[in-house]
């Protein structure tokens, strides 16, 4: 086994090894927590509520709603216990997801003035903590409230004392997790503080109605916003799927006097408020559809209707048997029929009708791989219309999400970031005028660019911003667009964000050379360093790995992204460890001194190593890399060749990231746009072809002219057939990455019909060839043998539904890489729009179905998903 | 007939009188069963019934509206008289089901009615606080009316036996109180006022008239000569429940009725020959219906103008044939009727009242404003207010409405309700004798007594159903050996033709009722722990409390638990145990039971009662709940200890 082999699979031992010990030291990390920990009345008896309440000697029973626990002192003589406090589950009061998209569960104490006396995380999922940021580090965060008060302004930053906020310092690194902790703490806090009295509940105007006295239709009602639906569907609870709704309830206000006559009629009307105190307010709920009951019979024993609940704001009201009247009739016209029906009461002051307010159902969602059941809300807004309101709805203040907030926080470097991108990429667009003012001898045109661009890279996004792209966020984002997508999820992270966006943009304009080789923090240290060990003396021990090498250690990137991109269809948090492989984490976010020693000696060994190779990271090992790659196949401009390139091996020796083959083809997956090919292309002196070419016109006294974009003298009369002319113009074209493939019926099809034909040759692998091979039947069999495996671990790990298409996708696409490889071996080169087709070596072919069934896939899962068939 | 079609009734909302046709489901004739198990308890919206086969004219598909589904709530409450077990009950209609009953006069031991301190209250006592009566016949039930329509406050329920009203609450839907009627014998006829014959302002229930079936010596003595007896209408105060004064009758009283401007009461009179065997009391061709003038009545007891009765203090004014013959004074008219008529029933659009002849087949149509133009002077004959009397079949008794004109009357010997246009009556009797007043003919199944439709006494009386009393159910039912139950029929009247829909038992025997829509009344959920003065409202507050030989034993009920383990008192203490029940769930009612001391009550959320014993028996007494409550019910008890 060569070395080469050997090293990955030490190198993922030992990450296990670290995650296993990191996962034993840390607790928190993906807890296992007791399945009743959100419905247990004995709260305490499950979580450690003395820990985040010390001097508390009792608990009570979860009570209040949302609920919370009191904490009581010690018995006096008299067996009286003294109420000290409150202890809170976070996710009783909110659940506020953090950057995993989960939310850390949380434990609150807080005294009887408000005062937060402890927290404790029982639970979070955030993959920073796990490896990198030490969990102590959250810790130490949360101890910052412990003393401080539910009443204060609690922001993540520095103290600002005209703006009556106290600041707390945040996490390095972890700016998500921390705010969105912030916004946790401050929920549960006020949450309960506003029920024990501590702070004044929530006040809101009661509405004033405007008044029409029409009588209103069922429709106007809808019109209006007036009743609404609130509709679960039997598979986002886990059932079959259905056309018949699990239930569909339409609810709607009952206190616009106009409304409540309109449904109930002018003696329904006065029979409800004859029934309602002061302050009262009423709604009604029917169920048009499906076999659920939104009463259920929880109601029956505890008195209470568990299966709904109206929301506004921070308010939640429930309702007890005694909030509940028999609704006899809607006399609005065109009222849908209903099998379930009732009329809630909302008792207490702090609703108001002239607010946007939410019914919600909760339901159960159970698992049908596993039959694990966990508790599921469904809710649905209404918000009375404006007309309806004398002097229309109240002005809302909607809390900033935490996204928002860093983005208006930090929008200057923001701003300077976006526009250093859009300068490298102008930059870059406009390379052949760097590479034709640069030779061989002064590549400071094109260098000083570069170099200011790894500068700033380094110190500013690397080390400034934190914003060093990872194969995590390849990862996230697939997840996200399978499973879960959350716009707040990618905002949250600005820079990223727009680094994202300029690397997907740049991809496919350039290939992913202009980041992997000029904005790419990692990168670009590593070949600074390269560079200063150049400089530094250091040039005759470094070395490229010999060709031949190089050829077979640079498909390993590639298989780690599949085999991290495989791992975390099943065990994302198992992906996010194997993600160590790159240092990044280490480099930039956390910094090596501040982790644990393998992961610092793994960055040494990278950047020493890069002392004497350029970039061994970039070129072996990195995933990020591997998956930018595969679309660079079809980057639309790549760079330039002549024909003699073929024969002609300056610009291949010059290649740092012997990306030339021996046919002078440039292998865009691999090169990293460091442009010397380029400046040679154009250098009378350097370029040999040119260089011939210039002498002979000196020799024969003929005009210098300028050198076209095919990297020719324009010619004045024929270029002159010499020997090494003929030679070159015999060997294969190296302006394609492969020989060229030609398709006479794509050529001269017209538009529609071109049209038609790309989609037919999208989606039809099979050539006639390929039938005629009986090996094609075989190579069916094999793949789908392996869609299937997928299909089935997948259904086994609890993805069944999801897991099981993406596992038959994944099998097809192998599938159609080997029947394409048999029958249509070709694919196009260069942009999309032309018709440029070349033979396709394996790893085209594998990046062109990787890419085409991504999108088709990806295309169709979000059709699915807006069409509520696949669960969420 | 045609009944298969699976189409449903809808109930609708309340419309005005004389609106209320017969509504389908919007698009059920076009489809079908399907369409039934959509329909739910969905009321139908009033417009939507225009866009299907709303006619009502060829098919009746009315069958299945009594067959609710689970779930489903009735459409109407039926308030029926218990008859000799002396309660009233809650009937749904059109499912016929009985969801209550409500015990007045008699004890009954479920809810410890006549066992509890504060229902032995309500019931009345002997000084040494036992039961004054624990038998009872209740006949008729009315309800308080506001505006033409029923209010929802109060019914009011007779006890012929001992002469006694109830009142219910339409809230708590229990008796609160009872008033017994002096110098009255065989109280019949009840009917509450619907507003004040003077002021304008009172257009609600504040009086209730009584009539006095049995003739008796005033004071009762034992008189033999029948001539020396007489009968006595009362009028009991709504609110109070005190008798506000009598009238001295000749006759004795059937059923009351009173006009819709408040301005009437009446009571139609058999044996007017004052006779004391049967023969006698149907020796003349005619009896009458009596018409009280409230307004001259009041002003009468106001002047002075009466007499007491031994000693009772309720003003007694004349009110016999012979002291009225002036209309200018009088104070009852006596319009003549066929002999022995029964039942006099006041049409919903305010204008009749009718009198069935019973043994006459006719009925007696009177108009209104002819009997107080009677007493205006305007009219020479009273007999001249009548304004038609037609055949309708052998023993009419008792007459509904649908408010579309129409009047059902039981014929009790031909077993039938006969359906009459009352406007074609009074044109037939003018002699048009081309007008058809009978429009339809049902046969019921047996002798039929009263007979009530939906909202049938009120401006709102809405034509939907029609419940017929049966007396006789002989071949109906399973056979229960000799003693069967009472027929109540459901009948539907929404189309010209009436439809028979439903038997359903009844524990005899079962009078009078009245059918109200389900939004009428407000019930409550629970109590309100201040309904009684003595509520424990804490737990903390329980215990044994001595003073001398008088034991208050104060307890609460928590599911599943009552609030004191056990309690000691001696033997020969009187023991007052109060219980308040501090659930709040609504249908967590809990029982208390005493073994060997026949105590048993229930109290529900938030209700107080208790019970006054001697604790004559020495040992250990499980008190435990009787009321299923808590999956921990059979271990809800309580010690009572009574030690030597």
């Amino acid at each position: 086994m060569t070395m080469h082999r050997i090293l990955p699979r030490l190198f993922l031992a030992a990450m296990l090894l670290m995650a296993a010990g990191a996962r034993a030291a840390g607790g928190a990390y993906e807890a296992e927590l007791p399945a009743e920990i959100n419905s247990a009345k004995d709260l305490c008896a499950m979580v450690p509520c003395g820990s985040v309440f010390p001097g508390a000697a009792a608990f009570s029973g979860r009570k209040g709603r949302p609920p919370y626990v009191e904490a009581y002192g010690e018995a006096d003589a008299a067996g009286a216990r003294k109420l000290l406090g409150y202890v809170m589950l976070s996710t009783d009061i909110t659940d506020t997801p953090a950057y995993s998209g989960k939310p850390v569960i949380t434990l609150i104490g807080m005294d009887i003035e408000g005062r937060y006396t402890g927290v404790k995380v029982l639970k979070h999922s955030e993959p920073i903590l796990l490896l990198g940021i030490p969990e102590s580090a959250l810790d130490r965060f949360n101890a910052q409230y412990v003393g401080k008060s539910v009443r204060d302004r609690i922001e993540v930053g520095p103290d600002r004392p005209s703006e009556d906020v106290t600041g707390i310092d945040a996490i390095s690194g972890a700016t998500v997790t921390v705010i969105a902790q912030n916004q946790v703490m401050q929920l549960s806090g006020s949450a309960v503080a506003r029920q024990t009295g501590i702070i004044a509940p929530t006040v809101r105007e009661p509405a004033r109605y405007r008044l029409r006295g029409a009588r209103l239709g069922w429709n106007e009602l809808v019109k209006l916003g007036a009743v609404q639906r609130l509709r679960v569907m039997p598979q986002q609870v886990g059932l079959e799927r259905g056309a018949e709704p699990f239930i569909e309830l339409w609810f709607g206000d009952l206190n616009h006097p106009d409304v409540a006559t309109s449904l109930l009629g002018a003696r329904g009307h006065a029979n409800l408020r004859a029934s309602l105190a002061e302050g009262d307010h009423a709604l009604f709920v029917i169920r048009t559809a499906g076999r659920e009951s939104f009463k259920g019979s929880g109601f029956v024993r505890g008195g209470l209707y568990d299966r709904v609940q109206v929301k506004q704001g921070a308010d939640a009201f429930t309702f007890r048997d005694l909030d509940a009247l028999n609704l006899y009739g809607l006399e609005a016209e065109d009222a849908p029929r209903y099998d379930e029906s009732a009329i809630f009461i909302i008792r207490g002051a702090a609703f108001s009708a002239a607010y946007p307010w939410k019914l919600a159902f909760l339901g159960n969602r159970v698992d049908r791989a596993t039959g694990h059941r966990s508790f599921a809300v469904f809710e649905s807004g209404l918000w009375l219309d404006a007309g309806l309101l004398a002097g229309g709805r109240p002005r809302i203040e909607k809390p900033v999400p935490p996204w928002m907030r860093i983005w208006r926080d930090r929008a200057p470097e923001i701003a300077l970031f976006v526009a250093l991108l859009a300068g490298v990429a102008v930059v870059y667009a406009f390379r052949e005028r760097l590479t034709r003012m640069s030779t061989h001898k002064n590549k400071w045109p094109v260098n000083a660019f570069k170099y200011s661009a790894w500068a700033v890279s380094i110190v500013w996004i690397g080390f400034g911003v934190m914003a060093q792209p990872s194969i995590t966020q390849v990862l996230t984002w697939f997840h996200s667009l399978l499973f879960k997508w959350t716009w707040s999820l990618f905002l949250s992270d600005p820079f990223i964000f727009v680094f994202w966006i300029f690397i997907i943009v740049t991809v496919f304009l350039f290939g992913r050379g202009l980041f992997c080789g000029w904005l790419c923090p990692f990168g670009s240290l590593s070949e600074l360093i390269y560079k200063i060990g150049e400089k530094a003396g250091l040039k005759r021990w470094q070395r490229k790995l010999p060709q031949r090498v190089h050829d077979r250690l640079k498909w390993v990137k590639y298989g780690i992204f599949f085999g991290l991109l495989a791992v975390s269809m099943f065990s994302m948090a198992l992906a996010e460890v194997l993600a160590e492989v790159e240092p990044f984490k280490t480099t930039f976010l956390v910094g090596i001194a501040n982790r644990a020693w393998p992961y610092g000696l793994f960055v040494a060994v990278l950047l020493g190593l890069s002392l004497f190779i350029e970039r061994p990271y970039c070129k072996y090992l990195c995933p990020l890399g591997a998956a930018l790659a595969m679309p660079s196949t079809f980057r639309w401009f790549g760079l330039r060749r002549k024909q003699d390139c073929n024969s002609c091996k300056a610009c291949a020796v010059g290649c740092g990231s012997l990306a030339i083959d021996a046919a002078g083809r440039i292998d865009h997956r691999e090169c990293l746009h460091c442009l010397d090919c380029m400046v040679l292309y154009t250098d009378v002196t350097a370029c040999p072809p040119l260089s011939r070419e210039r002498k002979r016109r000196e020799r024969a006294g003929l005009a210098l002219t300028p050198i076209g974009r095919d990297g020719y003298y324009i010619p004045i009369q024929p270029v002159t057939d010499d020997a090494a002319a003929r030679k070159a113009a015999a060997g294969p074209d190296p302006r394609m990455p492969t020989d060229p493939v030609q398709l006479p019926y794509m050529e001269k099809a017209g538009l529609a019909r071109w049209i038609a034909l790309e989609v037919y040759e999208h989606l039809w692998p099979w050539s006639a060839k390929g039938w005629r091979d009986q090996r094609a039947l075989q190579i069916a069999g094999i793949s789908l043998a392996v869609a299937a495996t997928v299909a089935w671990l997948l259904a086994i790990s609890g993805n069944l539904s999801s897991g099981a298409i993406i596992g038959w996708w994944f099998g097809w696409s192998v599938y159609e890489v080997l029947i394409r490889l048999s029958g249509r071996r070709y694919v196009k080169d260069g942009p999309w729009w032309k018709r440029n087709y070349r033979r396709a070596g394996v790893m085209d072919m594998l990046s062109y179905v990787a890419f085409k069934n991504l999108l088709i896939g990806a295309t169709l899962f979000l059709a699915l998903k807006a069409l509520d068939i696949l669960p969420g | 007939m045609a009944e298969k079609s699976g189409k449903i009734e809808k109930p609708e909302p309340p419309a005005p009188a004389g609106m209320g046709r017969r509504r389908f489901l919007g698009t059920a004739a076009v489809a079908g069963a399907g369409l039934a198990a959509l329909a739910g308890c969905n009321e139908k919206p009033a417009a939507d019934a225009g866009k299907g086969a709303a006619s009502a004219g060829g098919t009746h598909a009315a069958a299945n509206a009594v067959h609710l589904k689970p779930g489903e709530l009735d459409s109407y409450y039926g308030l029926w008289s218990g008859g000799h077990t002396g309660d009233a009950r809650i009937i749904g209609i059109p499912s016929g089901r009985e969801i209550h009953r409500i015990p007045c006069f008699n004890p009954d031991p479920l809810i410890g009615w006549g066992i509890t301190n504060e229902s032995k209250k309500i019931m009345g006592t002997k000084p040494d606080g036992s039961l004054k009566y624990t038998v009872a016949d209740t006949h008729h039930v009315h309800a308080s009316y506001k505006d033409g329509n029923y209010d929802g406050r109060y019914a009011w329920i007779n006890d012929k036996i001992n002469s006694r009203i109830a009142r219910l609450r339409l809230d708590y839907f229990v008796c609160d109180k009872i008033t017994e009627l002096p110098n009255v014998q065989g109280f019949h006829g009840i009917f509450p006022d619907k507003r004040d014959p003077v002021d304008e302002k009172i257009n609600y229930t504040t009086r209730v008239f009584c009539g006095g079936e049995f003739s008796i010596p005033l004071p009762n003595a034992p008189i033999d000569d029948p001539s020396k007896y007489r009968s006595l209408f009362s009028c009991v105060d709504a609110e109070s429940m005190e008798v506000r004064w009598q009238v001295m009758i000749d006759g004795n009283c059937d059923l009351t009725a009173t006009s819709f401007d408040g301005k009437l009461a009446a009571t139609n009179q058999y044996n007017t020959e004052m006779g004391a065997r049967y023969e006698d009391m149907m020796s003349a061709e005619r009896d009458a219906c009596l018409f009280f003038n409230i307004a001259r009545i009041e002003a009468a007891v106001k002047a002075g103008k009466f007499r007491t009765i031994g000693t009772s203090k309720v003003p007694v004014v004349d009110g016999t044939a012979e002291a009225n013959k002036d209309p200018g004074t009088a104070l009852v008219a006596y319009v003549s009727v066929p002999k022995n008529p029964h039942g006099v029933n006041a049409s919903p659009d305010g204008k009749y009242f009718i009198c069935a002849g019973k043994l006459s087949p006719t009925a007696t149509v009177i108009e209104l404003s002819r009997v107080l133009e009677w007493f205006d002077g305007k009219l020479e004959k009273i007999d001249d207010s009548i304004v038609a009397e037609v055949e309708l079949g052998l023993g009419p008794l008792h007459t509904a409405f649908d408010g579309r004109g129409n009047a059902y009357t039981t014929l009790f010997l031909d077993s039938q309700v006969v359906k009459w246009n009352v406007e074609a009556a009074i044109k037939f009797t003018r002699g048009d004798k081309t007008a058809k007043y009978v429009v339809d003919r049902i046969d019921v199944h047996y002798q039929p007594g009263h007979i009530n439709a939906t909202q049938s006494e009120t401006t709102a009386a809405d034509g939907k159903y029609l419940a017929v009393g049966c007396k006789f159910s002989k071949d109906r039912y399973l056979p229960v050996g000799p003693m069967h139950p009472e027929n109540e029929q459901l009948i539907d009247i929404s189309g010209d033709k009436m439809i028979l829909l439903a038997d359903h038992p009844v524990r005899p025997e079962p009078h009078d009722f009245i059918i109200f829509k389900r939004d009428l009344v407000k019930p409550k959920q629970v109590y309100d722990i201040d309904h009684s003065p003595l509520a424990i409202k804490d737990a903390k507050e329980s215990g044994v409390f001595r003073q001398g030989r008088k034991v208050t034993v104060k307890m609460t009920s928590l599911a599943p638990s009552f609030s004191l383990r056990e309690f000691k008192v001696k033997k020969g203490d009187e023991v007052t145990l109060i219980l308040t029940n501090l659930d709040k769930i609504e249908d967590l009612s809990h029982g208390f039971a005493i073994p060997n001391y026949n105590i048993n009550f229930v109290v529900n959320p938030q209700e107080t009662a208790s019970v006054t014993f001697t604790a004559d028996k020495t040992g250990v007494f499980w008190c435990y709940c009787t009321h299923f409550c808590h999956a921990l019910h059979l271990e809800m008890r309580s010690r009572m200890i009574v030690e030597a």
